[in-house]
């Protein structure tokens, strides 16, 4: 056999072997995608995604699926590696043929695959987490294209502005200190929350900024202190956060701390335990307090699968949202991406777990289904994570049905 | 198996134009194109680490040079017609990036490079943590952790290339990068590089500044790397922090390692396989870890040079693989020496208090054998070490024919004709005896490393010219039939003459030999002398420390003899045999008697 | 100096805002943290000096004795006298095994994969570790209390004052276990020629193992006493593990006691920028430092200069 013609054959054999393995997978499920962190330092928000999105998909099966097609979720662990997603995302599409995706765990990872799924895959994305506001304020939507991502999460303009307009004009605070993480999540909110400031004609009287790694945050702590800080306002998750109120703790420092939304969910109390007390949360879900019949029922799945609290309920529940909304899209416009796109955008009223939309969850030019007003602030409070509400004689939460208890402005002592 | 070498490059390189045509949508592709990068980046560090043996876990930070340099240039050009009609606005910015890649690598090699081994592995991590936290705190420039989105595609005219057709321009460079490594590893900048793996001091002995050679090299890693960075930036058209990670650095020394550092297609192999195993593996991502951690240990086991090392198949170096001398060919002989006369004067050097040589002066005559002796701890290395650059003396003077030399460093020493060899060994483990004389051989070249580039017909009839000389001093050595061998596989006595062969390739005026006859048998010992002699015959002045009196005896004009750091005796041979002191201090009262 | 109640003691403003304070109060915590620093980064000397390996992956043995603190005294209500011991002795006997399996069959072949031995080691640990212990990270009490002890108006908090002891105790114990004990000795031999030693009859090879066992036990002591200040996670020691490494190298490898100090200044170091500059640039600031330090130090801030034998 002459060299040329064992050449083609070997070719042959390794194009053929290709051909096999991208032909498959044409079924008949819908099929729903997942690509973020399943492993590594951010995995519990991609754990309690795929719970949530799993908790959904499993209560639509059970009642038949959708026009009698069961839904699947397909999950890729990214990693947090923006690459790596970007690689999950085209395997998602191209090869498993998932009509829609679940979002991602890193804002930097959802930015570096947005073009991609504007431009080349053109298939819906929900996202629970991820909050970088040009994540769906992106190139495509300014172009007035087609744009192919949605957020049920919080934005961070959003977060940042109703951060600042609670303190400012609701508590009065017009000393501000700022506190961040110098990680993703953290650097962006700075920036929002020194614009929202600024907008309220004010300037931060600190701006401290921690890393990963800081367990000891006495220098920030001390200088925001004494900078005559009324309130500290933050960006960051857990950990960080719990060595912040430990530190507070250890200098004895009563300044109200008031923190984005990394620890709304019973993780931080279980972190810092009642070193928690008294620090407020922005969030748009808290699963603590008085609940919808259907949140109940959500919490007792989820307790009954996995014998375990949320670490996270704003990912969790964000999930299960993201899957009921491509239900709502699928069934009215079919299983086809760009249909279920346009159904996205035409969805009048949807009553979810976030919350009971009365309007159109998302238009064409809004693709964030939360807006700053439908945000809670809530107030850690002897383990629960209870809601502040206002009346005429100032901030309180509810200990339980029938007890109201006020807050006092300056130290978010109850009073 | 080599003939089958052209059939597998071929088929490699079909298949790899096939893949985007053979695979629908563009998953298989975009892995390709990370691949392709990610493999340009190993093929850099495998320059570094793999041949040069230089650890570096901070190249990640050069990626991320070259792709912030790009990503900023291009986003400022884009708008203005000229690029936005040419494309060119892409290129440039490639072009800038690897250049300012290249400029960190020179800022960082030359603090680096003064340290070694962990030392080095903990200046290139503390640079790439300083980069990566540089690009999250530089928010107005860098975009903080958020990064930097909409970095145009590369174009060609207008020609936007989309995944699919810039998996073509990855292809060609990482092909480029591939020849690249392979011309530079076969040359003989590529003979030093290797060699300084093994033996820094002994590459410096042949003359060589290894500081400057191996900023050379860490700079041509990190254009490499830069070069990467550059395509990583267009391809994913959005970078961010994320991207250049402590982890991403330590991704590619796994990948040259696990593929087979010092190989030239193992960083290549190593870098596929990382990134194509995880997405084999989503089914067990929950213990991805795991799975990752015990293929990677089962994998050291049974290949413990890498995935390549079990083919070892090292770059075919372009030297002609006859083995010895063949029939009828000349023997070139040695070309004539003008020895140097040396003289010491007043040398002083101690170690912690402790006088190692105090006040010592003599004089070797230009073109004679001068034997050092002493008993152990007399001095003799140290002297020797001070001659040729390895130590600086506390005092005194050294003068070559009359006037004083400074000799700041052993490649200095070489260079000014005064070359060593060493009591231990030194050899470059497993290249080959040729390649040992090779590497010490002067050359006309400005640059080796542009004829190695270039390889131009002046550096071609050079490296024949040099082989000519190598084949001539291996033969004058006995040890011609060797040239091919594995330097690690000789024996002991071979070694040794090698040693002698290597230093003797520099052409000295002045040979250092420092006891060339340690653990050689009688008959090697005879042969030694001879030439030695030989040596002496066309110039060359030799200073011969040996501790084996006969091999001194019988070949030395002139012996001088230390004792406790101090010159006792200088004089002939004749002299030196009835000097009373000598036969007190050195050859003991029972030679006194006899 | 007087344990305070959990409300602490009542100084007047002006103290609290004044230089002195502000100073001392962040070198204090500063110091604090690196004792951490200095208590892992001296594992790392331990099996350099006799091996001229590391483990790359001392961070995760820090992670694994924390973990092990936790499971032991929050889940079984052991009290922390007993668990040192446990702790201790099973992170030793498990270091014996990662030196058997990824360590001495590469450093017998004279290959430089242990680099890679010792972290796929590492990885292996994280995942198991989320395995049996989950992601979130929880709470472990500090072994005295919370309430800080107060030096005049500043705090410390009584588990960075044992952290701090406990780097002093290393610091003398060090010491003497190198020059008084046989182990010792035999380890300093082995550092200074292994060849001669085995000629002298040492065991190097049990050496070796020893060395990278005592420094895994080293790290897991660091790991128990960390925990409580820290929060029992996976991936507790990944970035602690790196600054050691760091700490180690700015000190010099072969110098064990001027790592201890290293390790404090370092911490210190870290505070002072945070309170006096910005925390942004902190760690740009002290890695830059580094590669000066050892541009003008190659060998190591206390390490000694090693003339190359030629």
């Amino acid at each position: 056999m002459s060299r040329s013609t064992h050449l083609i054959r070997l070719a042959a054999a390794v194009a053929a072997a290709t051909f096999t393995a991208t032909g498959a997978g044409y079924a008949q499920d819908i099929k729903l995608g997942f690509a973020g962190a399943l492993s590594g330092p951010a995995s519990f928000v991609g754990v309690e995604i795929k719970r949530g999105a799993e908790i959904a998909i499993d209560e639509i099966n059970a009642k038949g699926g959708i026009k009698g097609r069961k839904l699947v979720l397909i999950s890729r662990d990214d990693e947090h590696n923006p690459v790596k997603t970007v690689a999950q995302y085209r395997e998602l599409v191209e090869r498993e043929r998932v009509v829609g995706i679940v979002g991602a765990t890193n804002s930097a990872s959802m930015l570096a695959v947005a073009p991609i799924v504007n431009d080349t895959l053109k298939v819906p994305v929900i996202c629970p987490a991820t909050d970088a506001t040009e994540i769906t304020e992106n190139e495509a939507q300014k172009q007035g294209r087609d744009n192919y991502l949605f957020r049920v999460g919080m934005y961070g303009t959003g977060q940042a502005n109703f951060m600042v307009d609670t303190m400012v004009k609701k508590f009065g605070h017009n000393k501000v200190g700022l506190l961040t993480w110098t990680g993703g999540w953290g650097v962006t909110g700075r920036g929002e929350l020194r614009r929202r400031l600024k907008e309220n004609g004010l300037s931060p009287v600190g701006d401290e900024t921690f890393d990963n790694n800081d367990t000891d945050m006495t220098p920030q702590i001390i200088k925001l202190k004494n900078a005559g800080a009324q309130s500290i306002l933050n960006y960051a998750l857990v950990r960080e956060n719990t060595f912040v109120v430990k530190t507070k703790e250890k200098l004895n420092d009563g300044t109200p701390y008031v923190s984005a939304w990394g620890i709304a969910g019973p993780a931080f109390w279980k972190a810092a335990g009642s070193s928690a007390e008294g620090v407020l949360t922005s969030t748009t879900v808290t699963i603590d307090g008085p609940q919808s019949p259907e949140r109940t029922a959500f919490i007792n799945e989820y307790r009954k699968r996995h014998n375990e609290e949320m670490s996270a309920a704003v990912f969790a529940v964000g999930a299960y949202d993201a899957v009921y909304l491509f239900k709502t899209a699928i069934e009215k416009s079919g299983a086809e991406p760009s249909q279920i796109r346009a159904a996205l955008e035409n969805i009048p009223e949807f009553k979810g777990l976030v919350k009971h939309f009365k309007r159109p969850v998302f238009t064409r030019t809004r693709h964030n289904a939360v807006t700053e007003e439908d945000m809670i602030m809530t107030r850690w409070t002897n383990g629960k994570l209870l809601e502040v509400k206002f009346d005429s004689q100032g901030p309180y939460v509810e200990t339980d049905a029938s007890t109201k208890k006020y807050i006092d402005k300056t130290t978010m002592k109850l009073l | 198996m080599r003939g089958m070498r052209p059939a597998l490059i071929a088929l490699a390189l079909v298949s790899l134009t096939a893949l985007p045509l053979a695979t629908g949508g563009t998953y298989y592709t975009y892995l390709g194109v990370i691949i392709g990068i990610y493999g340009i980046v190993a093929v850099g560090l495998n320059i570094l680490s793999g041949y040069a043996g230089q650890f570096s876990l901070g190249h990640a930070a050069f990626m991320a040079m070259g792709a912030y340099t790009t990503a900023l240039i291009t986003k400022a050009l884009s708008g203005s017609p000229v690029f936005y009609l040419s494309g060119a606005h892409v290129w440039l910015g490639i072009l800038c990036g690897t250049t300012v890649a290249a400029l960190s690598g020179i800022l960082l090699a030359i603090p680096a490079l003064r340290v070694r081994g962990p030392y080095l592995a903990m200046v290139t991590i503390a640079f790439g943590w300083v980069v990566w936290k540089i690009l999250q705190e530089w928010v107005g420039v860098t975009g903080g952790d958020l990064g930097i989105s909409s970095i145009p595609k590369p174009q060609i005219g207008t020609f936007r290339l989309e995944t699919r057709h810039f998996y073509y321009v990855v292809l060609v460079f990482f092909i480029a990068a591939l020849s690249l490594q392979h011309r530079l590893i076969a040359s003989r900048f590529g003979m030093r590089v290797r060699a300084i793996k093994y033996s820094e001091i002994a590459v410096s002995s042949v003359g060589v500044d290894v500081y400057r050679l191996k900023v050379v090299v860490f700079v041509i890693s990190a254009a490499f790397a830069g070069f990467g960075g550059t395509l990583f930036a267009h391809q994913q058209n959005y970078i961010s922090p994320d991207n250049f990670q402590f982890f991403s650095s330590v991704f590619f020394l796994l990948a040259v390692l696990f593929g087979g550092a010092g190989t030239s297609l193992g960083p290549v192999i190593g870098a596929a396989f990382l990134i194509i195993l995880p997405e084999m593996l989503h089914d067990f991502d929950h213990y991805r870890l795991i799975v990752y951690a015990c293929l990677i240990l089962i994998t050291l086991y049974v290949l413990p040079r890498g995935v390549m090392g079990l083919f070892d198949l090292p770059v075919k170096r372009k030297i002609d693989t006859r083995a010895g001398i063949q029939p009828g060919e000349r023997i070139e002989s040695l070309p004539p020496v003008a020895g140097a006369n040396l003289r010491v004067e007043a040398l002083s050097r101690s170690f912690g208090g402790l006088l190692a040589l105090s006040d010592v002066g003599f004089e070797i005559e230009g073109g004679s054998i001068h034997a050092l002796i002493g008993p152990n701890g007399a001095g003799k290395t140290t002297l020797i070490n001070i001659v040729s650059g390895v130590y600086r003396p506390d005092s005194g003077r050294i003068l070559m024919d009359g006037s004083e030399v400074s000799i700041s460093s052993m490649h200095v020493a070489a260079q000014r004709g005064i070359v060593r060899t060493f009591q231990t060994l030194k050899l470059f483990g497993d290249m080959t005896v040729i390649e040992h004389v090779l590497i010490a051989l002067p050359s006309r070249s400005r640059s080796i490393l542009y004829d190695a580039v270039m390889r131009s017909r002046r550096a071609r009839e050079e490296s024949e010219s040099h082989l000519h000389q190598a084949r001539a001093l291996l033969h004058l050595l006995g040890i011609a039939h060797l040239e091919q061998a594995p330097a690690n596989s000789l024996a002991y006595g071979h070694r040794r003459l090698l040693e002698i062969a290597r230093a003797l390739a520099v052409r000295p005026r002045i040979l250092l030999l420092d006891e060339p006859a340690a653990g050689l048998v009688a008959e090697e010992i005879r042969a030694l002398a001879a030439v030695i002699r030989t040596l002496k015959q066309i110039g060359m002045t030799i200073l011969l420390v040996e501790h084996h009196m006969e091999l001194v005896l019988s070949v030395s004009d002139r012996i001088t003899v230390l004792d406790h750091g101090a010159v006792i005796a200088d004089g002939r041979p004749a002299d030196i045999r009835r000097n009373e002191n000598v036969i007190q201090a050195y050859l003991g009262p029972s030679h006194a008697a006899a | 100096m007087r344990a305070g109640p959990h409300s602490g003691p009542h100084h007047p403003d002006e103290l609290l805002k004044s230089g002195m304070y502000f100073f001392f109060q962040i070198a204090l915590s500063g110091i604090a943290t690196g004792a951490i620093y200095g208590l892992i980064a001296v594992g790392y000397s331990v099996t350099f000096m006799t091996t001229k390996a590391l483990n790359f992956a001392l961070g995760m043995w820090v992670m694994l004795g924390g973990m092990l603190t936790y499971s032991l005294t929050v889940q079984y209500h052991v009290h922390p006298l007993i668990v040192l011991p446990i702790v201790t002795l099973s992170l030793f006997a498990l270091g014996l095994i990662a030196e058997r399996v990824s360590v001495f069959p590469f450093l017998r072949a004279g290959s430089d994969v242990w680099v890679m031995s010792t972290l796929a080691v590492g990885f292996l640990m994280i995942d198991v570790a989320e395995i049996i212990w989950g992601r979130n990270p929880t709470p472990v009490p500090p072994f005295f209390g919370k309430d800080p002890i107060y030096f005049g108006a500043v705090s410390i908090l009584p588990q960075q004052l044992l952290i701090i002891a406990a780097a002093c105790a290393t610091f003398f114990g060090l010491d003497f276990f190198y020059r008084r004990t046989l182990t010792g000795k035999a380890f300093r031999a082995v550092a200074h020629s292994g060849d001669v030693s085995s000629l002298m009859g040492i065991n190097t090879r049990r050496v070796e193992a020893t060395s990278y066992a005592i420094a895994c036990a080293l790290a897991g002591i660091a790991g128990f006493l960390v925990v409580p200040l820290t929060l029992a996670e996976p991936q507790l020691g990944t970035v602690l593990g790196l600054k050691a490494f760091a700490i180690a190298i700015i000190a010099g490898l072969a110098a064990p006691r001027g790592i201890l100090i290293c390790g404090l200044l370092y911490g210190a170091f870290e505070g002072l920028v945070s309170g006096y500059l910005y925390t942004g640039i902190r760690d740009i600031l002290g890695f830059s430092i580094m590669i000066i330090a050892l541009f003008l130090r190659p060998e190591g801030l206390f390490g000694v200069r090693q003339e190359e034998r030629a």
